[in-house]
């Protein structure tokens, strides 16, 4: 019985095992293939466009807001601490680094994720089990190069921007708190900034934001192209990509930092 | 009068039809409207808003507006030409299937849904392949443009193994084809008119006029007009799918198939749609390939039959003889009998 129990087990392992391994398999193709993609003609310069203002435009107002406020805490909490110190005058520096380094690029990837993700998985799944990729193909044209390839392009150019563009507010948030609400000098915070923010930080900053941008369209458009098995399909699609992808943006994180430090 | 077409069906699976001719003669020999009138009728289409001879085929909706034959009078005219050609149509064996699947086996969630089928798709004709829900037609359909791949068996178009085909090869073979879907497959971003303007974008090098003169021509076609910017959550079953045929005609396609075109529509837009089905097969005389549970309904529109239960083909031969089948399966599907060998309930 128990000999039984333990084969079974074994074969419940092995059989998730295999099928773990066949989908990175099929992510990692599905990858190459969106990459070889962006050089093959036709480019479809209007879709790219579209796209860049689906994912970027339509994603600046909850940018800023996570930015401003992200920025505001950071700079309430960091005061308080460092005070505790008396190292208040760190408090530019402090801010700067935190938003350049880490949150502008990890907040802006998981906001992008959760606004434009989700959508990207929800329309592509959509049109996987209405057919319309079907149809796509048979007219010809190759549905890859169409609905995805615009969609990672416009992801790997738009999340660097969104980043800086946090990363501004961000910073902007916390001069609000430090020197409007806490009375710091406006020279001692921007001072600070100035002399420790290296050209290597927002270096750093940008290599993340590049490839978040990828990793969320990666997951997101693939989990759409794939979805099956109708409505159901495609929310258990849209929860997997946005968590998938959430959980990569931290891994990843955690690895560019360790490489660029 | 545009001298007549030529026979499309020289090499193919005909005894006994008459030379196909163009629609206005068409109606002529049958009586339907007088030579003068289609005369007047062509004059009138060519002259106004400088329409050319590739319009011609729309000579019957000007006959209609000139009021010499009504627009139903006009369908069951090209219904009853239609009628005498498929009482007429005969399988000859020596003639070229334009579609062939041999052996062919397909296997899904670990059931065999397609158990080595063997048939032959005769071209320009109409085929209907009827069969149980569930018994594999629509993934027949899918084989047949590639969507799909045989775990066993090959698939030939014109005489070309398409798992044989390079993807450019399986492009241009595609090229010919054009695929109603079940659910009609709009995009649902795209108004009717840009939804059938879509593959003369992406795929021809047409002028945004002469798209927009193919996609008016087409909606004119499937009686969309002033549809054009509905988007497709605005439509009706039937004008989704009507737009949907508009989509697959405007590419001019040698090979049509259609997946239920009539499921889930009411009497009345069934009918409609199975006379737009025969008004473009008289127009056009593409090879179509239509799947329909209107048994036996079907049968008086279309040429050829192919019927398939549990994977595997039971009956392929003209639609005049499936009645004639002492197949008990067969029967008791034409039939909708609740007893039988097809256990149900």
């Amino acid at each position: 019985m128990e000999d039984g129990m333990s084969v079974d087990l074994i074969r419940h392992v092995g059989s998730l095992t295999l099928e773990l391994v066949r989908e990175l398999g099929r992510m990692f193709l599905f990858l190459w293939e969106v990459l070889l993609s962006f050089f093959m003609p036709p480019f479809r310069w209007t879709n790219l466009l579209k796209q860049i203002h689906f994912i970027g435009i339509r994603s600046l107002f909850v940018i800023a807001l996570t930015a401003l406020f992200a920025g505001m805490v950071l700079a309430l909490q960091g005061y308080y601490t460092l005070a505790r110190f008396g190292s208040e005058a760190l408090l530019g520096p402090a801010v700067a680094l935190s938003i350049i380094r880490e949150l502008g690029p990890v907040l802006s990837g998981l906001m992008v994720t959760g606004r434009a993700g989700s959508a990207l998985t929800a329309e592509l799944g959509i049109m996987r089990i209405r057919e319309q990729i079907d149809a796509l193909e048979v007219m010809g044209i190759p549905p890859l190069k169409y609905l995805v390839t615009p969609r990672v392009e416009a992801g790997l150019f738009v999340l660097p921007l969104l980043t800086v563009m946090f990363d501004v507010i961000g910073i902007w948030g916390g001069y609000l708190i430090a020197v409007r609400l806490l009375g710091m000098s406006a020279g001692t915070f921007f001072g600070g900034i100035e002399s420790s923010v290296e050209m290597h930080d927002i270096v750093t900053g940008l290599i993340k934001s590049v490839s978040f941008g990828l990793i969320v369209t990666w997951i997101c458009t693939y989990k759409g192209y794939f979805t099956r098995r109708g409505a159901e399909g495609v929310s258990h699609a849209t929860t997997s990509a946005v968590v998938l992808s959430s959980v990569l943006i931290l891994v990843c994180d955690y690895f560019i930092t360790s490489v660029m430090l | 009068m545009s001298p007549p077409a030529p026979s499309a069906d020289s090499t193919h699976s005909t005894s006994g039809a008459t030379p196909h001719l163009s629609l206005g003669q068409q109606l002529v020999a049958n009586g339907c409207v007088t030579a003068r009138q289609l005369d007047l009728a062509l004059q009138r289409h060519r002259a106004g808003a400088g329409k050319s001879q590739e319009d011609e085929h729309l000579v019957g909706h000007t006959l209609v507006e000139m009021g010499y034959i009504s627009q139903s009078n006009l369908l069951d005219c090209l219904y009853q030409q239609f009628a005498r050609e498929r009482d007429a149509y005969q399988v000859v064996n020596d003639n070229q299937p334009v579609i062939q699947l041999e052996g062919v086996v397909k296997i899904l969630d670990d059931r065999r849904v397609l158990d080595a089928v063997d048939l032959a798709i005769p071209a320009n004709r109409v085929t209907a392949i009827i069969g149980m829900s569930g018994g594999g037609k629509s993934v027949i359909l899918k084989h047949m443009v590639g969507l799909m791949k045989p775990d066993q068996g090959r698939v030939k178009v014109n005489g070309q193994i398409l798992g044989q085909l390079s993807a450019r090869e399986l492009t241009r073979i595609r090229g010919r084809f054009s695929l109603l879907f079940q659910g009609g497959a709009l995009f649902d971003s795209l108004n009717v008119h840009d939804n059938v303007a879509f593959p003369l974008r992406e795929k021809t090098r047409l002028s945004e006029t002469e798209i927009h003169t193919r996609v008016m021509r087409c909606l004119e076609e499937v009686n969309l007009v002033g549809m054009e910017r509905k988007f497709p959550d605005e439509l009706s079953g039937g004008m989704m799918k009507r737009a949907a045929l508009a989509r697959a005609l405007v590419t001019n396609p040698e090979i049509l198939l259609l997946d239920e075109p009539t499921a889930g529509l009411d009497p009345i837009i069934e009918n409609a749609i199975h006379y737009l089905i025969c008004d473009t097969y008289m127009r056009t005389r593409y090879t179509m390939v239509v799947i329909s549970h209107a048994v036996p309904e079907i049968f008086k529109w279309c040429h050829h039959v192919i019927a398939l239960h549990r994977g595997k083909v039971l009956f392929s031969g003209p639609s005049h003889e499936v009645g004639q089948s002492r197949d008990p399966v067969l029967r008791q599907f034409i039939h909708g009998e609740l007893d039988g060998p097809i256990q149900v309930i």
